[in-house]
């Protein structure tokens, strides 16, 4: 997320980051992180991935009430086959917390 | 594992050091132990457990804390790797080639400094990503478009500066980029260009400034630290039409090469578009299990089943058409007339298109600048998540592409793999991007994979093929294929090397160069 900070013309946008970390809510980590791979439709990688390999209903994490928080932050610091892992400058262990929190929350 | 230190730094040395990066950027950005695990990289090739390891990371948010950290380590003689956003992930990712640097990560600086709509480019920090960078263009509806490469998420100035491409008529991202600020390995800030001058306002309009152009050296290099980048943008064009050409067989792409050339040349072909192989297409919306449970690459066979059930071809060509619709309707005409001399061409638009996921429909959001990670489904195509690419560069000529393809598609077929190609044409020449993906997971695999690299680099370099960027594991032996008169091109790089950065503390090893005290034994 960016706090934009403007200075505007027609011509010059001039433009700041400043947010905490921790100022990022679970589904705003999500949405920033994670959706490109695991959101719906069908072009999604993860969700296609997991759709395969573990059935059509645990395929979108957001739908999923099987993984503990301990796993989900193993994995994203972890990677998993295909998956990367997120590096703790751009995906902090706050916004982490915050994103299991999302994901396990009933 | 233990932690890993750099020969010639002790423990001791190491604990002093990064205590003064925890006073530079603060003790929360610098990480070390399991927390490194995230910097390693997520597809190895090596067996060796000790290769590519960081020993720690540190994640500064400005070009004064960049400063600040190159003097320490040059203070200390503790190597730094430093990564834009580290998602250069078939490269590498955010692994340093010599085991026991420590990471320079940058992506908390990813600040959008500046957009200028009127003259069509962007100001940008190492930390922004593509996604980054079009969502801001799309909430402040500037009418300028990205040029993206396949993963969105990566650096757009780390993109640039290791050669990267995309997929619009500014496909070729380093002759995108205007103006650069740099830190030196003493500490000294320089801005490159015009930026140079005090006062002057063109910093990211003319490129050369006076002088020596040095830009060039600061990409693919550890001669300095790029903090600042200029990247031109383009102007959203008054239309926009997206096309797919199929081709039914392998020995099409010589004579499809050859139609091409010239209409590229010309620019009746306008954007820096693809011809893709039947794999690489068939994997972005299935897998191979779906059609072969054998060993060993696809039969010809079942490349056939994939042609008629995916409506794709054994190769594929998708480019797209910019500007006025009479303007793209007088160009579709001329393409199409060319290629329609193929035997077997099949034309396609979007709304040709019906099966989902479909190659045109995720490649017409590419060649429009939208970022995405869709790409990233060929890792799945065997299941084991790995991919690497091999990229020689090659004339664009039927015969080139032809002789290369038969080259590395038979290796990479001997050795177990299937054939997944991409050709990107550029205005002269294509890169030739084969991947292969493999499991990751499994050494005897990793291995294989690791004797054909070496074997297509050497086999390609014989006749006359240099590859345009590669691997960690692989720089010294790419940058020994650039051997031209005893070497001439790499003595001139450690000159270099060896005056900006005398104590050798920024990313040893990038791209083959080495500082004096590490080359030994590596190097001319």
């Amino acid at each position: 997320m960016r706090l934009i900070v403007l200075t505007v013309s027609t011509a010059f946008l001039a433009a700041s980051v400043a947010v905490a970390a921790a100022d990022l809510t679970g589904k705003e980590v999500f949405d920033r992180h994670c959706v490109h791979c695991h959101g719906p439709g069908n072009e999604a990688t993860g969700t296609l991935q997991l759709a395969r390999t573990r059935g059509e209903d645990k395929a979108l994490l957001t739908e999923r009430d099987d993984l503990p928080a301990a796993y989900i932050r193993m994995i994203v610091r972890q990677g998993l086959k295909a998956m990367p892992a997120f590096v703790p400058s751009d995906l902090t262990d706050a916004q982490l917390k915050a994103l299991a929190d999302y994901l396990t929350a009933e | 594992m233990a932690e890993l230190l750099p020969p010639g730094v002790n423990a001791e040395t190491m604990a002093e050091t990064l205590e003064r990066f925890r006073q530079i950027v603060g003790k929360e950005w610098v990480f070390t132990g399991e927390q490194v695990v995230s910097y390693h990289d997520p597809y190895p090739i090596s067996n060796d457990d000790t290769r590519y390891k960081a020993h720690a990371a540190v994640a500064p948010s400005s070009t004064e804390q960049v400063q600040e950290i190159v003097k320490a380590a040059n203070a200390s003689g503790v190597p730094l790797w430093p990564v834009s956003r580290g998602k250069n992930f078939a490269y590498g990712g955010a692994a340093p080639v010599f085991s026991g640097s420590i990471v320079l990560d940058m992506s908390r600086m990813n600040r959008i400094l500046e957009v200028n709509e009127k003259f069509g480019y962007a100001l940008v920090e190492p930390g922004v990503s593509y996604f980054d960078l079009y969502n801001y263009l799309h909430a402040h509806g500037l009418k300028l478009w990205l040029d993206v490469p396949d993963p969105g998420w990566g650096s757009v100035l780390g993109n640039a500066l290791d050669h990267g491409v995309g997929y619009t008529p500014y496909g070729d991202h380093f002759m995108m980029q205007c103006g650069m600020e740099v830190v030196l390995a003493n500490g000294e800030v320089v801005r490159t260009g015009m930026g140079a001058m005090p006062g002057n306002n063109t910093w990211q309009l003319f490129k050369y400034g006076f002088g020596p152009y040095v830009d060039g050296i600061f990409s693919q290099s550890n001669f300095g630290i790029v903090t600042k980048m200029g990247i031109w943008l383009m102007p959203e064009p008054a239309g926009y039409r997206p096309y797919m050409i199929t081709f039914e067989r392998e020995e099409d792409i010589a004579e499809v090469i050859e139609i091409l050339r010239p209409l590229r040349l010309n620019n009746v072909i306008q954007n820096a578009a693809t011809i893709r192989s039947l794999v690489l297409d068939a994997a972005i919306s299935s897998t191979k299990s779906q059609y072969y449970s054998g060993a060993g690459p696809i039969p010809d066979s079942v490349a056939r089943k994939i042609m008629a059930d995916q409506a794709i071809g054994m190769w594929n060509f998708c480019g797209a058409l910019y500007g006025p619709p009479p303007i793209a309707d007088a160009l579709w005409t001329v393409i199409r007339d060319a290629f329609a001399k193929v035997p077997g061409a099949r034309f396609y638009f979007p709304e040709d298109r019906k099966r989902r996921p479909d190659i045109l429909i995720h490649r017409a959001e590419t060649m429009r600048g939208i970022p995405k990670l869709t790409e990233f489904n060929f890792l799945n195509w065997a299941g084991g998540g790995g991919h690497i690419g091999f990229s020689p560069v090659s004339p664009t000529t039927g015969i080139d592409a032809l002789k290369q393809y038969r080259m590395v598609s038979g290796r990479v077929r001997e050795y177990g793999f299937d054939y997944m190609g991409l050709l990107a044409i550029g205005f002269r020449e294509l890169h030739h991007v084969t991947v292969i993906v493999y499991d990751k997971t499994s050494a005897d695999e990793r291995q294989r994979l690791d004797k054909l690299f070496k074997l297509l680099v050497q086999e390609a370099a014989a006749e006359g093929y240099g590859e345009y960027r590669t691997h960690i594991q692989y720089m010294d032996a790419i940058a020994g294929t650039y051997k031209w008169n005893d070497n001439a091109l790499m003595k001139m790089h450690q000159s270099i090397k060896d005056a900006l950065d005398p104590k050798g503390i920024l990313a040893p090893g990038k791209s083959g160069i080495w500082p004096k005290h590490l080359r030994d034994g590596r190097q001319p």
